[in-house]
């Protein structure tokens, strides 16, 4: 330990060790690919379970559906508030999910 | 948005699309909602159908080059600064981690310092037992306190304690550290008047510690990715002992599984600490106090504090820890109309329908369960009882953690024997 002597001794210098952890880089990923146009589409919206996540995406909902002629929504509603989807029991309904629609809104609703 | 695209990156995706809206937190007003997303919509259609750039669809790293390990040299008072700069300390003056400071405090494991005790959220910061250690200098900590902050690190890296949720959310949950067995009197954690109080190293240290770590190591800095809405003074330190010399009961650690000559800490994130004064000193009087005084707000993990002379009151009366968790949860109360998950304006989805009673006069019990509630036994003399009410993730629990001593641990308790404050009467 800093002894009080070193402390208060002025003109001590102190080299000093970093707090700051490392981490495993994360591999990354690019965003999927985007539809030109809504219309026809099919719409995800992802509640992640909180408050305000059914109001917002219903909200989303009406404006979407009312813009784009023939778009259609697929809702999912995740398995806990806090654990991405990927890690729950419900990954495979996930996967199939994403793969039925064209696009997702996801709401933190926080 | 800042703690958005924090978490995008932490999971490899730092690109994602994010549209900021002016709808309120955690909003229950259907008006409020859709002026909100109306306000966003064009930019929400945009992030749905602008073509993806090329770093959109192949994100590329950025370049930061090996972190040195050595990172200053400098006066006291420039250390300090150039710390605080970086987002590295909690405001208070740090002490330097010198290479010396940090060997000193790895006297108090015989683990190698590149030994992961655990990775922590949301950053998954390698918790070594050197960056432990370093944490543990500038907290001002004891290497009598490293074998309790290895337990510590190894409680949140835990999921059952749901750091993840606790540590970044709104709410500004605090870290409630319990000390249990020999340990704790060789490390002098104070399980007395005043445990909770600024005072006494141990206590202060091993939470301010846990505090710098939940940040230098988790990554989790206010207002970035920690988003507690009013924050919480418990954050830079929540650390007691139970009073298991004075306790009639089995302490904390043997309710958890583990033996009573065995030593451990226990992890929880409450967000409030209140204390009520008792209604009575006789069994019926302390027990109300507990019963009529939970906020059916919370719904969570729930440790209800008493002295050594109300538990010794309800011990002579009969009462174990086990009959007053199950009292508490069957007689905490409220009217189902006053419960949160009857509430019609909106409620939480997450809570379980199973406890909401078909008539809004009937009553709905507080507590999930007689499981989610603790008894613990600490403080000194007075008639004020406490409550430290929790969240209720689900699978949420009380993580106990055993505490491994050192070889030569004997001698290094020794060393810290004396350092206790000698206040002059006056």
């Amino acid at each position: 330990m800093n002894t009080s002597a070193e402390i208060n001794q002025r003109g001590t210098e102190y080299e000093v060790l970093s707090p700051w952890a490392e981490a495993d880089p994360v591999p990354l990923r690019g965003i999927a690919p985007r539809p030109a146009d809504l219309a026809g589409k099919t719409i995800g919206l992802f509640s992640n379970r909180k408050r305000a996540a059914v109001l917002t995406l219903g909200a989303v909902e009406r404006e979407l559906l009312e813009k784009f002629p023939g778009a259609r929504t697929s809702w999912y509603e995740s398995t806990t508030v806090n654990t991405p989807e990927m890690l729950t029991e419900g990954k495979a309904k996930f996967e199939a999910w994403v793969a039925s629609v064209d696009a997702v809104v996801l709401s933190v609703a926080d | 948005m800042t703690d958005g695209r924090s978490a995008a990156s932490n999971k490899g995706m730092p690109l994602v699309r994010i549209v900021q809206e002016t709808v309120p937190c955690e909003c229950n007003v259907k008006e409020d909602a859709d002026a909100g997303i109306r306000s966003a919509m064009a930019r929400i259609i945009e992030a749905l159908t602008k073509p993806l750039s090329a770093e959109e669809q192949a994100p590329k790293r950025k370049e930061r080059g090996t972190p040195s390990r050595i990172v200053f040299k400098g006066q006291l008072e420039e250390f300090d600064r150039f710390f605080y700069k970086r987002g590295w300390g909690d405001g208070l003056p740090l002490r330097p981690p010198t290479e010396s400071a940090v060997r000193e405090m790895l006297a108090g494991t015989d683990l190698e310092p590149a030994h992961v005790v655990g990775k922590i959220v949301p950053r998954n910061g390698k918790a070594t037992v050197e960056k432990i250690a370093v944490n543990a200098v500038m907290a001002g900590a004891l290497p009598t306190h490293m074998p309790i902050l290895i337990a510590c690190v190894e409680a949140l890296a835990d999921p059952r304690a749901h750091l993840g949720a606790y540590g970044t959310s709104t709410g500004s949950w605090m870290p409630f550290w319990i000390v249990n067995g020999p340990v704790r009197n060789d490390a002098r954690v104070n399980c007395g008047s005043g445990a909770m109080s600024p005072g006494d190293i141990a206590n202060a240290a091993i939470g301010r510690t846990m505090g710098l770590i939940v940040k230098n190591i988790g990554g989790a800095r206010k207002a970035i990715e920690d988003m507690g809405v009013y924050g919480n003074p418990g954050k830079y330190s929540c650390v007691a002992g139970e009073n298991e010399e004075m306790s009639p009961w089995e302490p904390l650690h043997v309710e958890q599984g583990l033996a009573r000559d065995e030593s451990a800490v226990t992890l929880f994130f409450p967000n409030c600490y209140s204390q009520i004064w008792q209604y009575g000193s006789d069994d019926k009087g302390i027990l109300a106090t507990l019963i009529y005084n939970l906020p059916p707000g919370r719904s969570g993990l729930t440790c209800l504090l008493m002295t050594p002379t109300q538990a010794k009151t309800l011990a002579q009366k009969g009462w174990t820890k086990a009959m007053i968790r199950k009292y508490v949860y069957e007689y905490g109360r409220v009217p189902a109309y006053r419960h949160p998950s009857s509430y019609d304006g909106g409620g939480w989805t997450g809570r379980n329908p199973e406890t909401v009673p078909p008539n809004a006069m009937d009553s709905a019990a507080i507590v999930p369960s007689p499981d989610h509630i603790r008894v613990l036994v600490l403080g000194g003399p007075g008639a004020f009882m406490g409550l430290a009410c929790g969240g209720g993730l689900p699978g949420g629990q009380f993580v106990t953690k055993k505490i491994s001593l050192p070889s030569g641990w004997t001698k290094l308790v020794a060393k810290y024997k004396t350092l206790v404050p000698a206040y002059e009467r006056y």
